[in-house]
């Protein structure tokens, strides 16, 4: 029963037309006025829809989202106790306060600007971003903030060869999650989740919030961070809510602006 | 779609560029993410770290202690008085605890010119009960406690005692009386 549920909740697409228009050579009827625009010209501006946002530093202005302020109100500086941490993760702590591991904030206002910059791309180019986490308090909410985004999620149990066997599991021809959110690297008995390796090993690249008896080596784009605290993982949810919509917004923006979409809702 | 699935082998990213570098990855198919990445790469590569097996020589703490300067103050307040009569509300992020005012009527007092430590500390404390804060020291008994009823200390063993010498004199009068 398990397994279905999670299918229906992946929802995998299946491949699309591609959106990337390949260049085929645009006739030019000399005779006929055409109606529609020659194809070239299409491909070029989707490749200039697709290269601007890389020529500014921040085109989708995610560092005025979150400030330290709002970090630390969040509880996100607080870590587990020093028996508890990872050695890979004391670079990222600020210091131990009578055993407790505080970790660093202005490394994680760099890292998470990093890692919002890069899901804000993603959801721009059109790539599907899945949720994981497998912490039971916060199943429902990263399922509603997957919906509210129009992304997945996957809160459940990891089957085996999800993303390794997927042709075989969900059927030929399946195309896979561009980018996978870790809002817990950590499974239901404190291992790192199976997810993070697959998509290593599948060449997806991930963003996981890291705590301090995490693993942060094989993680992409790793944001040292509190995941046990209620208020800390609402902030990351709504964080990543709001980018990847207005990444999607943007997108929608610059196609109408060069004309792409419908020719009823074109401005020029 | 060709991949490569050696997560312990460089990164996702030098993976796929020596792929495309290959040919085996066509250019037109090279992953959405690709440029992403080029443009905005990590702070840290995300190589596989072989996790260490053997315990070997030991490595010093990177992690250092955070300890302020007014955590003295602090040990001193709670050896005195104890956990503090009012509870801490960490919900509020403006929360003044009764241990906190302490240490700051000391920095007060210090800042203006007293020197004394031991004076210091009965000097904070004589402040904040003028403030309206009671502080009960560890171990001594409430400050407010009613004289009790000197009728209360008497044990009982001592007046069976007092009656039973008491009775035996009578005994002994009467003794004497009799014969």
């Amino acid at each position: 029963m398990l397994p279905a549920v999670s299918a229906c909740l992946l929802g995998f697409r299946y491949s699309r037309a591609a959106t990337v228009a390949s260049p085929c050579g645009g006739h030019h009827y000399v005779t006929a006025p055409s109606a529609k625009p020659p194809q070239p010209q299409a491909g070029d501006v989707t490749e200039k829809i697709l290269n601007q946002p890389l020529e500014k530093a921040d085109f989708f202005r995610v560092a005025e989202l979150f400030s330290l302020k709002d970090l630390f109100d969040a509880r996100v500086h607080l870590g587990h106790k020093k028996g508890c941490r990872h050695r890979l993760m004391e670079p990222y702590l600020y210091g131990c306060r009578l055993d407790h591991d505080i970790i660093n904030l202005d490394q994680t206002m760099e890292h998470l600007q990093l890692a919002l910059n890069f899901t804000a791309h993603i959801a721009y180019r059109g790539g599907i971003i899945l949720f994981v986490s497998r912490r039971r308090q916060f199943g429902h909410l990263v399922e509603t903030t997957a919906k509210d985004c129009g992304e997945y999620a996957h809160t459940r149990y990891w089957q085996g060869g999800l993303l390794t066997n997927a042709n075989i599991q969900y059927g030929p021809g399946v195309r896979l999650p561009d980018l996978i959110i870790f809002l817990s690297t950590l499974n239901n008995v404190f291992q790192q989740h199976v997810g993070i390796r697959d998509a290593a090993k599948m060449n997806i690249p991930t963003v996981g919030v890291v705590d301090s008896n995490c693993n942060p080596s094989l993680v992409t784009y790793p944001v040292p961070g509190n995941d046990d605290t209620p208020a800390a993982v609402e902030l990351y949810c709504r964080l990543f809510k709001m980018t990847i919509n207005r990444a999607k917004d943007r997108r929608k923006q610059m196609e109408l602006i060069h004309g792409l979409s419908a020719p009823t809702s074109q401005i020029s | 779609m060709a991949g490569s699935r050696l997560e312990r082998f460089g990164t996702v990213f030098t993976r796929v560029r020596d792929l495309i570098r290959s040919g085996v990855i066509k250019p037109k198919e090279k992953p959405l993410w690709y440029d992403v990445y080029k443009t905005f790469p990590p702070k840290r590569a995300p190589l596989h770290v072989k996790p260490v097996t053997s315990p070997s020589a030991k490595k010093q703490e990177i992690v250092p202690e955070i300890f302020y300067s007014e955590d003295k103050i602090r040990t001193g307040f709670y050896e005195q008085y104890g956990r503090g009569l009012r509870a801490l509300d960490l919900s509020k992020s403006n929360f003044v605890s009764t241990c906190q005012r302490f240490v700051d009527k000391y920095r007060e007092l210090k800042s203006h010119g007293m020197l004394d430590k031991s004076s210091l500390f009965e000097e904070t404390g004589k402040a904040l009960l003028k403030e309206g804060i009671i502080l009960r020291r560890r171990g001594a008994p409430p400050v407010l406690a009613e004289s009790r009823d000197p009728v209360l200390d008497l044990k009982l063993i001592d007046m069976l005692a007092e009656q039973q010498s008491a009775g035996t004199d009578t005994t002994k009068t009467t003794e004497d009386k009799n014969s």
